[in-house]
């Protein structure tokens, strides 16, 4: 009858019963880790998020993972790793049933370590990581792997945020150089405007990724989603400026109509179409563009409002190890293996992911597309996704901050900030 | 005595073996959900699904405080109102068409399951894409009948404005609701004797009074029937929405199942809330139905 109050209330009878055959499943999945090492060899399970096209894809992480423990293996006989690749909308879901069951995988790479910590899941970084690793992290990255001053989550791959720029668009505009203020933006979409581009600015507000795009204004304006103490600043004067600035260009007509209901995924395809003049974008949309047929494009450090950004808006992914099964010494070799050798540089070449040592920074600096996001790698800033109000003031942003382009902004971020202030 | 009552309890007890897994299916899959559903809304529950004990009210005060909850429930109501009454006004029209003897009748009837048998979800999708902006096929279209002046500006963005977008989002929940009710109401139709209409006809009534004093009266079970499934399932309805706006700009365009979907993302127990108030809602809409269609009374005969 009621299809979705169904769905709801199924998750809940599911979760009941996953926490009645707890004790079982705890036991039982001991039980098979003793006879791995009672045999001689050790087999890790690890679970990962598949950054590929799915199971079936030429790049699929299940592919890149088999490549790499093989070749792991083969160095270590005595260590065989056993990777589950799922996809990126279910694999919290499924981790979190794996972790109700009491079925702890002994690695996993996905999105947020933070959730585990608190019940005391994870080893330290310290025991499953060498010095000489620890020591490549980029320190930012690292950094943010603490809860409490101890590191839990290790930074597994990255991704940076830069502006895009269609150079034949500009060329027939007469813009010679990407623009690196607010002003000289503005100047240059007027110029595509009067050169008959239809989107200037590619500008998606809506529920995809609005807390990126967003997050990339405020900090042109010196703003961001704290202040410099660290509380919640969203309806900060700068954030306010910043779309008042946004606001502007939207009216002139030179952004993305409607806004707040576009997604980055439709501005990246009319971008490879050739209908966006510039758009912000990172490593992974690069080979969009050019399998969309569009190869003359730039990529430039993101312009603030009197100068170029110093930093840029930071993603990174996380790998983390599970506490329970006693298996520190062969994670560790595991995870050596994996960022000094060649696995971690092979990721950010299949899957155009940033890498987050130092090491392999300078791997890949000779690429002139990627230059711009590497140079402002080590000085990201980050989502506080540590903060616990962070999951509800994201799904607030993505769904109502287009409303401050067409409405007043202040009142649309105050209402944000009421919601991370509350309760 | 002792023999005789056994028999008639077992005689009592035989029917339960052939209801009883009905029962139990009933209990297992709609009331035990139920249950929990109205548990949860009570508890205070951890991101990963985790009970973190009683809540008491807190998240049905959160739930009604939210900024964007008055006008949420207002419009599923209206959502609910103009889909279903497009829907039953238009379906009789086309069942009466159906009834008719035409050639390609069969094709026709074949042509119009098409958006019933396809998945509402693909159909919200292809929807979408044929407003879209830049290379929808609707506007296309409108351009070249000189409706619209250019693609990929606003005004070829239907979607992207509540007062836009939600016309639209109402044609697309008709357009996968007519099928259903078109042929509940051909079914309808069907019952009704052709000796009625023969008498009508020697009284020498009009058409228009025909279809009014006979048609609709006799037609009053199949649309009583039509219009409540109608009722539950645009009330209900997720796909057409969330794919095509995400309830978006805002939560503008967003019904109660919308709201309740993404409230889950946050908080799992004020979105219990959510779907305990949806369900009441279910439960008082099929209700004021009811009566309206005066459900109880006999359909004169």
């Amino acid at each position: 009858m009621n299809k979705k109050l169904v769905g709801a209330a199924t998750l809940g009878v599911a979760a009941a019963l996953v926490l009645t055959s707890c004790g079982s499943g705890g036991e039982s999945g001991t039980g098979s880790g003793d006879k791995g090492s009672g045999g001689g060899t050790v087999t890790l399970k690890m679970v990962a998020a598949d950054y590929g096209g799915g199971p079936t894809a030429e790049d699929s992480g299940a592919k890149f993972w088999k490549g790499v423990t093989d070749e792991f293996t083969a160095a270590n006989p005595n260590i065989k790793v056993d990777v589950q690749v799922i996809n990126w909308n279910d694999i919290d879901k499924q981790v979190a049933t794996m972790v109700q069951n009491g079925q702890f995988p002994d690695i996993l790479q996905t999105g947020d370590y933070s959730g585990f910590v608190k019940e005391g899941l994870l080893h330290k970084v310290d025991e499953i990581l060498s010095p000489q690793t620890q020591a490549d992290l980029l320190p930012k990255f690292a950094e943010f792997g603490k809860v409490d001053g101890a590191a839990y989550g290790i930074p597994f791959v990255s991704s940076a945020r830069g502006l895009f720029y269609n150079k034949d668009l500009f060329s027939k505009a007469g813009i010679a150089e990407p623009p690196k203020t607010w002003d000289e933006l503005k100047a240059a979409a007027e110029k595509l405007k009067k050169a008959d581009v239809a989107q200037p600015f590619g500008l998606p507000l809506g529920n995809e990724e609005a807390q990126g795009e967003s997050f990339l204004w405020f900090m042109g304006a010196g703003g961001g989603y704290k202040d410099a103490s660290g509380n919640w600043a969203i309806n900060s004067p700068q954030n306010i400026e910043a779309f008042k600035y946004l606001k502007g260009l939207h009216d002139a007509g030179l952004t993305t109509p409607n806004p707040g209901t576009k997604n980055r995924k439709d501005v990246w395809e009319d971008f490879g179409a050739g209908k966006v003049g510039m758009a912000f974008g990172g490593p992974m949309s690069i080979p969009q563009f050019e399998k969309a047929g569009l190869t003359n494009f730039g990529v430039a450090p993101i312009p603030g409002k009197s100068a170029v950004l110093e930093t840029t808006l930071g993603v990174q992914d996380w790998i983390m190890a599970f506490n329970k099964n006693g298996r520190a010494a062969e994670i560790k070799k595991f995870f050596d293996f994996f960022y000094s050798g060649t696995a971690a540089q092979k990721i950010s070449d299949t899957y155009k992911l940033l890498p987050v040592t130092t090491s392999g920074i300078q791997k890949l600096s000779s690429d002139e597309k990627l230059k711009p996001f590497l140079d402002a790698l080590p000085n990201a800033t980050f989502y506080p996704f540590t903060d616990p109000k962070w999951t509800e003031v994201n799904t607030e942003v993505k769904q109502s901050i287009g409303g401050a382009i067409t409405g007043d902004a202040a009142e649309v971020l105050g209402k944000i900030q009421k919601i991370a202030t509350g309760s | 005595m002792h023999q005789k009552s056994q028999s008639r309890m077992s005689r009592a007890l035989t029917p339960l073996i052939w209801i009883g897994p009905a029962v139990i299916l009933i209990a297992v899959v709609v009331i035990w959900p139920v249950v929990v559903m109205i548990q949860s809304s009570f508890q205070k529950i951890s991101r990963f699904g985790v009970v973190q004990g009683g809540n008491g009210f807190d998240n049905y005060t959160k739930l009604f405080d939210e900024p964007d909850f008055g006008g949420v429930m207002f419009r599923s109501l209206i959502w609910v109102v103009a889909v279903v009454v497009l829907t039953v006004v238009l379906s009789l029209a086309l069942a009466q068409l159906f009834n008719q003897k035409f050639p390609l009748k069969r094709v026709a009837r074949w042509a119009l399951i098409a958006p019933w048998a396809a998945s509402v979800l693909m159909t919200a999708i292809i929807f979408k894409w044929m407003l879209d902006p830049e290379a929808g096929l609707v506007n296309m279209i409108l351009v070249d009948l000189g409706l619209l002046d250019a693609l990929g500006g606003a005004e070829a963005d239907p979607l992207g404005k509540a007062s836009t977008a939600m016309p639209w989002l109402v044609f697309v929940a008709v357009f996968v609701s007519l099928p259903f009710t078109t042929y509940a109401l051909l079914a309808g139709l069907a019952t009704i004797p052709s000796d009625v209409y023969e008498a009508a006809k020697m009284d020498g009534a009009r058409k228009l009074r025909v279809y009014w004093s006979i048609t609709l009266p006799l037609l009053r079970p199949a649309l009583t029937v039509a219009a409540l499934i109608n009722v539950m399932n645009v009330f209900n309805n997720f796909p057409i929405i969330w794919a095509m706006t995400h309830g978006q700009p805002g939560y503008s365009t967003a019904t109660s199942t919308i709201f309740m979907f993404i409230l889950k993302g946050t908080d799992i127990g004020e979105s219990a809330a959510m779907s305990v108030v949806n369900f009441g809602m279910v439960i008082v809409l099929t209700a004021v139905f009811l009566k309206v269609s005066r459900w109880n009374t006999e359909v004169a005969r």
